[in-house]
């Protein structure tokens, strides 16, 4: 008799114990990339490391043994990055997947149930600053020194400075430009720093230096 | 609005800047070594000819397949810690592995070459007993599952149960073992102890019971232990009590019956309970009929089953270990036998005729820094002139896998005791031999002007030699391509290089034994000391130790660091009882792994607290306190001249101790006679919460600013305190709504309660890091179900009471405390902070998460100043606008894919470059890296384009020569005109 009881006890633990625990089931796809090649550094997490599961080969996964709750189901791998989603389990063992949002905890974006997780590359690198011609043309110093250089160079090539109409012109335009007579001139200036630049050229000159002296006489 | 968002990005881009790795980076500075633990289960996959895998369930709950050539991972799959996630039993058949999870909850089966599930399935509650596969003519289709009280069969290609059937008289009869010969039978044996043997057998089609019987068998009481079905379904028992062996036909029926071992002329060695070894090679077949007994530690018998008539084919004595493998139809035994002191020799015997087969000696060398071999895994192959070739894998007491092929060469070795590294501490290097005579030189007396100039003369060249022998190594290594570079890594060639980047971890691992530990008393497990070089990961020394307490308790110290030549480094690691408080030292060199010449003290006294002075003796070795359960303090080393110091010294040593039991912390001050003083005590009632951490500050961190400018450009000053503890609490009741965690900053001198916060609401495991004038700790809030950072931080005021030394005993006023919470969008697993040689570089938070990466989170978002609306002030100081969720960004991950199985610990150590903190993080695996928290502002970063800068000066070098030479034929053509 005293079995028997025993026997009743322990199968009524059994039901009960499995009528408190509950599947997470869902499955995890990466876009364009076999299941075969990723799924064997994946792992199913719910709520941290407190349940593990782990995916089938076709990428399906089943987290046993999971008590009423909410949950954060998350799939990790080292190479893919997968959208964690909340999963509520009611004591009755009805299901619920919503978004994540530890802001709003109680607010309610549903998402499908068996879970359908999509998966994208993590790419975890700073890309290194690579030097190229457009990079270095680009710089705003560079801009700064080329463009007036080009102004310097071709402008008095294109227009013709003999001409006294065009002379004319450019200064009334210049004067436009500069209605204080006091400020130096932009083509005055540029000439002297250029000649200035000439002369600390020659200054700075090695050894052969004197030279040009030499060669005046 | 617009503006706030503008700023944030802002900010976003400046830090997302900090604390990544490029991708040319990778394996440059940094290494991963993956473990899997102490193997319990092990099988070759044999179904394709060229396989290379060994497929391993270990005691740390993982199931990995292994590369037996090179010994690395193919996959490997992590299971949760603890009873829930382990592995009961391993069974591989053809491509499938099939495992028992949990105490027989769950029933997996793994694809073994790609390395996914096939089917995971949920088994009835119930303890797990036993598992076999069961065949039927000469294919293997089911799985049976033996547990307390019911057995159930299960396809192997789905898991779909076949049929579940309940054990008849389950009350009484311990069921223990579930076996099939492929003849459509199951059969399942259990003991009634000092009773009989009871076996029912069952039909595999339908699960009906086909015969059920009993047996008397009065000696026995575990068949797992002292039985095996030998041959064509012979129960073979073997009794320590009668030295018989029982014999069972289970086929017949018939009475059991006794063979005592005298008639076959063996004899157990004293004390000894024999076991037998038989093999099952086809799940479909019956086993063979030949099968080991062992009669002592080092004593074997091949016997064989004859037509009912055990035969001796081969004594071995001695042999420690034996093994079957089967390859086709042929089926050997390898024995391992000791050769000498340091190797052992190990042979292949035929098993049906017990003849040596020739050729296949290979010897094993042990470590005579490791344990002895403890258990064999032989892979048999047919070689191309039908002979037998083996492999085999030999796990010894340390947890060393060595795998051997045949004429004695290892091919691999795992040191699988570092999948449980306990502590760890990183040494810097000594200086090469000529770097020391160098340094020798300035401690030396002065002995007159004109030899001190020859010898620094003599000591230049001899630098000057070393400079040129380099230079010459590393012209000679560029000519050779670059696999045949060597990169041993040996004691003599270690030294420190020129910004002491590289060092010497010293990891200590505990090996546990769970093996009948609770059948003892008193149980004994061992710990293995490990020195590392940091730079490549190569494992310089090890060291085994055994006969240590099995709960033991380590912290290890750096008692001398290289520093100080010609005194050897010191390390010192205190073992403690966890029960007792007994505790032992052990003294090495931490770049040798030598144990010390030093005899430690004996400490008969069980040990409260230790305590690593500042002080050094005359060797410039640091003192180390132990305060025994008398209050007593002796000191190590306690020499006259420590002695002496620490009479001197003892009004300023203070200490404190934890009893987390009772909830009380006391402050204790020396006197000068070596007793001690108790000061303060504050007692938290343990009924409502308990002491969880008491953390204070690192001792070798460095604060570069006192304070922090404002945007006002005033200062505020940091509350730094060397004394502060900050003691972590847990309420003990667990209920949702009444859960708390609690923190308390107690100055460790006077036992002033600084500052007290409770968080509601919210409850452990609490994660806590402490340092310079902030405490950062996480929990879990229960009320919104996500993690929480919470950041501390003290300041003095616009003021600074005594700038130039911090007293306890003289602050008269109470810091001002700033907090801030955040949410955290993950779990964690360990929390630590970076640290570097002079504190002036941003620290950052190093997080370890459950998916295995480690962030790096600059403490710039635990700023507690965060405004909530943006000022001109605190753009001006560059702070964060405050946002509830932290962030997580992918770039920020230290280790990238690299991912750390269940990180239990971050280490954290200066380097001699400010800018470089270096980081281990350990747990199943062990990962070592370098971060730059404020990026690399003190060295030339590695993308350095010395190309751009050499050919942007040569450019201009030309081009001024180009322009002399013009602007010369111009003057010259100017002067002629």
């Amino acid at each position: 008799n005293l079995h028997k009881k025993n026997l009743i006890y322990y199968a009524g633990v059994s039901s009960q114990s499995n009528g408190d625990r509950f599947k997470i089931e869902g499955r995890a796809i990466v876009p364009g990339v076999k299941t075969q090649d990723w799924v064997s550094t994946a792992r199913v997490l719910v709520e941290g490391e407190e349940y593990v599961g782990f995916l089938r080969t076709d990428g399906s996964f089943a987290v046993n043994d999971i008590p009423s709750g909410s949950y954060v189901v998350e799939v990790v791998t080292p190479t893919f990055r997968f959208e964690p989603v909340r999963v509520d389990i009611t004591s009755k063992g009805k299901m619920r997947a919503r978004l994540v949002n530890f802001i709003k905890t109680s607010e309610v974006i549903r998402q499908p149930y068996p879970l359908q997780i999509r998966g994208s590359p993590q790419s975890y690198f700073m890309r290194r600053e690579t030097w190229g011609w457009t990079d270095f043309l680009m710089n705003p110093m560079v801009m700064m020194m080329v463009l007036p250089l080009l102004i310097i160079v071709l402008l008095p090539k294109v227009v013709n400075t003999n001409d006294p109409e065009m002379r004319k012109e450019m200064e009334q335009s210049m004067n436009m430009l500069n209605p204080n007579p006091e400020l130096p001139d932009v083509s005055e200036l540029m000439t002297k720093l250029f000649s200035g630049s000439k002369g600390s050229g020659k200054a700075g000159g090695s050894s052969k230096g004197t030279r040009p002296a030499v060669k005046r006489r | 609005m617009a503006k706030l968002i503008l700023q944030w990005l802002k900010f976003v881009v400046l830090c997302g800047t900090v604390g990544a790795v490029f991708e040319d980076q990778v394996g440059k500075f940094d290494w991963r070594q993956q473990y899997v633990g102490k193997v319990r289960f092990a099988h070759f996959d044999t179904h394709v000819q060229s396989s290379k895998k060994v497929v391993v369930a270990t005691e740390k709950n993982v199931f990995a397949a292994l590369n037996t050539r090179t010994g690395e991972l193919f996959w490997r799959h992590v299971d949760k810690t603890g009873s829930e996630g382990n592995i009961d039993a391993l069974l591989l058949q053809g491509a499938d592995a099939v495992l028992v999870v949990g105490n027989g909850r769950l029933l997996r089966s793994w694809e073994v070459n790609i390395g996914g599930l096939n089917w995971e399935i949920l088994l009835d509650s119930g303890s797990f007993q036993s598992a076999c596969l069961v065949g039927q003519q000469d294919n293997v289709k089911y799985v049976a599952v033996l547990k307390k009280t019911v057995i159930s069969l299960h396809y192997l290609s789905n898991g779909h149960q076949k049929w579940i059937e309940n054990l008849p008289d389950s009350e009484t009869v311990d069921y223990q073992a579930v076996y099939s010969g492929g003849n459509g039978e199951v059969y399942v044996l259990g003991v009634v102890p000092h009773s009989h043997i009871a076996v029912v057998v069952y039909s595999v089609d339908d699960g009906e019971i086909l015969k059920q019987f009993s047996v008397e068998a009065a000696w026995l009481s575990n068949i797992q232990t002292s039985c095996a079905v030998v041959g064509k379904g012979m129960l073979t028992c073997v009794d320590s009590t009668t030295l018989s062996l029982y014999m069972l036909d289970l086929h017949t029926q018939l009475q059991m019956t006794q063979l005592p071992l005298q008639t076959l002329g063996l004899e157990v060695d004293p004390g000894f309970h024999p076991t037998l070894v038989s093999t099952q090679p086809n799940a479909a077949r019956q086993p063979l009929s030949e099968f080991f007994l062992q009669l002592g530690p080092e004593h074997y018998v091949l016997l064989q089953l004859n037509n009912g008539q055990i035969v001796t084919l081969r004594d071995f004595k001695p042999a420690m270990l034996v093994s079957f493998a089967t390859t086709g139809e042929k089926t050997v035994a390898a024995v391992m036998s000791p050769k000498n002191k340091t190797a052992c020799g190990l042979n292949l015997f035929s098993a049906d005729t017990g003849r040596r087969l020739l050729d296949t000696t290979l010897i094993f060398n042990m470590d005579p820094y490791g344990g002895k071999p403890e258990t064999l895994y032989v892979q048999a192959f047919l070689k191309k002139d039908d002979s037998v070739g083996y492999r085999a894998i030999v796990q010894t007491e340390d947890h060393t896998l060595t795998f051997l092929q045949q004429p004695g060469r290892v091919m691999w070795t795992r040191e699988e005791a570092l999948s449980d590294v306990v502590t760890m501490e990183m040494v810097d290097l000594p200086l090469t031999g000529t770097q020391a005579e160098l340094e020798g030189e300035f401690g030396k007396k002065a002995d007159g002007l004109m030899s001190m100039v020859l010898k620094r003369l003599s000591s230049q060249f001899i630098l000057l030699q070393a400079w040129v022998s380099h230079l010459w190594k590393l012209f000679y290594d560029a000519r050779k391509p670059r696999s045949q570079v060597k990169n041993d890594v040996t004691i003599e060639n270690l030294s420190r290089d020129e910004f002491n980047l590289q060092k010497m971890m010293v990891m200590v691992t505990a090996i546990r034994k769970p093996v009948n530990c609770r059948l003892h008393s008193f149980c004994f497990s061992s710990f293995k000391l490990f020195g590392i070089d940091s730079k490549t990961g190569t494992i310089v020394w090890k060291h085994y130790l055994d006969n240590i307490p099995s709960n033991a308790a380590f912290k290890l110290m750096v008692q001398r660091t290289t520093a100080h030549f010609p005194h050897p480094p010191q390390c010192t690691l205190l073992i403690k009882d966890k029960d007792t408080g007994l505790a032992t030292l052990h003294v090495f060199n931490p770049i040798f792994g030598k144990k010390s010449h030093i005899t430690p003290p004996a400490l008969p006294q069980p040990i409260l607290q230790s305590l690593l002075l500042p002080l050094m003796d005359q060797d410039y070795a640091k003192v180390l306190l132990l305060v025994d359960d008398q209050y007593k303090v002796s000191a190590f080393p306690s020499t006259k001249n420590v002695l002496q110091q620490l009479q001197e010294m003892a009004s300023s040593i203070f200490f404190y101790l934890v009893d987390s039991s009772q909830g009380r912390l006391s402050g204790y001050r020396l006197r000068t006679d070596l007793s001690t003083e108790l000061i303060w005590e504050v007692v938290i009632p343990p009924e409502i919460q308990r002491i969880v951490s008491v953390k204070g500050k690192r001792p070798n961190e460095h604060v570069h600013s006192q304070g922090r400018v404002m945007g006002d450009r005033s200062v505020l000053y940091k509350y730094l305190n060397p004394n502060l503890l900050a003691i972590v609490t847990e309420s003990t009741d667990s209920h949702q709504e009444r859960s708390f965690v609690g923190i308390l900053l107690i100055d460790g001198v006077t036992g002033r309660i600084i500052h007290e916060a409770v968080q509601r609401k919210t409850k452990g495991p609490v994660h806590v890091v402490h340092s310079e004038n902030w405490v950062v700790y996480e929990y879990w809030s229960t009320k919104s179900r996500r993690n929480e950072f919470s950041v501390i931080e003290l300041y003095e005021g616009m003021e600074l009471y005594n700038s130039t030394v911090f007293s306890s005993l003289d602050r008269p006023h109470a810091p001002q405390v700033l907090q801030q919470s955040y949410i955290f969008p993950s779990a964690i697993s360990t929390l630590e902070a970076t640290l570097t040689e002079k504190g002036i570089t941003s620290r950052h938070l190093l997080i370890g998460l459950p998916s295995g990466g480690i962030l790096s989170l600059p403490k710039m978002f635990l700023d507690p100043r965060r405004p909530e609306i943006v000022t001109e002030q605190s753009r001006e100081e560059n702070l964060i606008p405050y946002a509830p969720e932290l962030p997580i960004r992918t770039e920020w991950y230290i280790n990238y894919n690299q991912t750390i199985s269940r990180v239990r610990g971050i280490y954290t150590a200066p380097s001699g470059l400010e800018s470089t903190c270096l980081v281990v993080a350990y747990g199943l695996d062990i990962y070592q890296t370098r971060v730059y928290p404020s990026k690399q502002f003190d060295v030339l970063k590695d993308d350095y384009d010395y190309m751009l800068i050499s050919s942007v000066l040569f450019a201009l070098f030309f081009a001024t020569m180009i322009s002399k030479r013009l602007a010369e034929v111009k003057l010259l053509n100017r002067a002629w005109r």
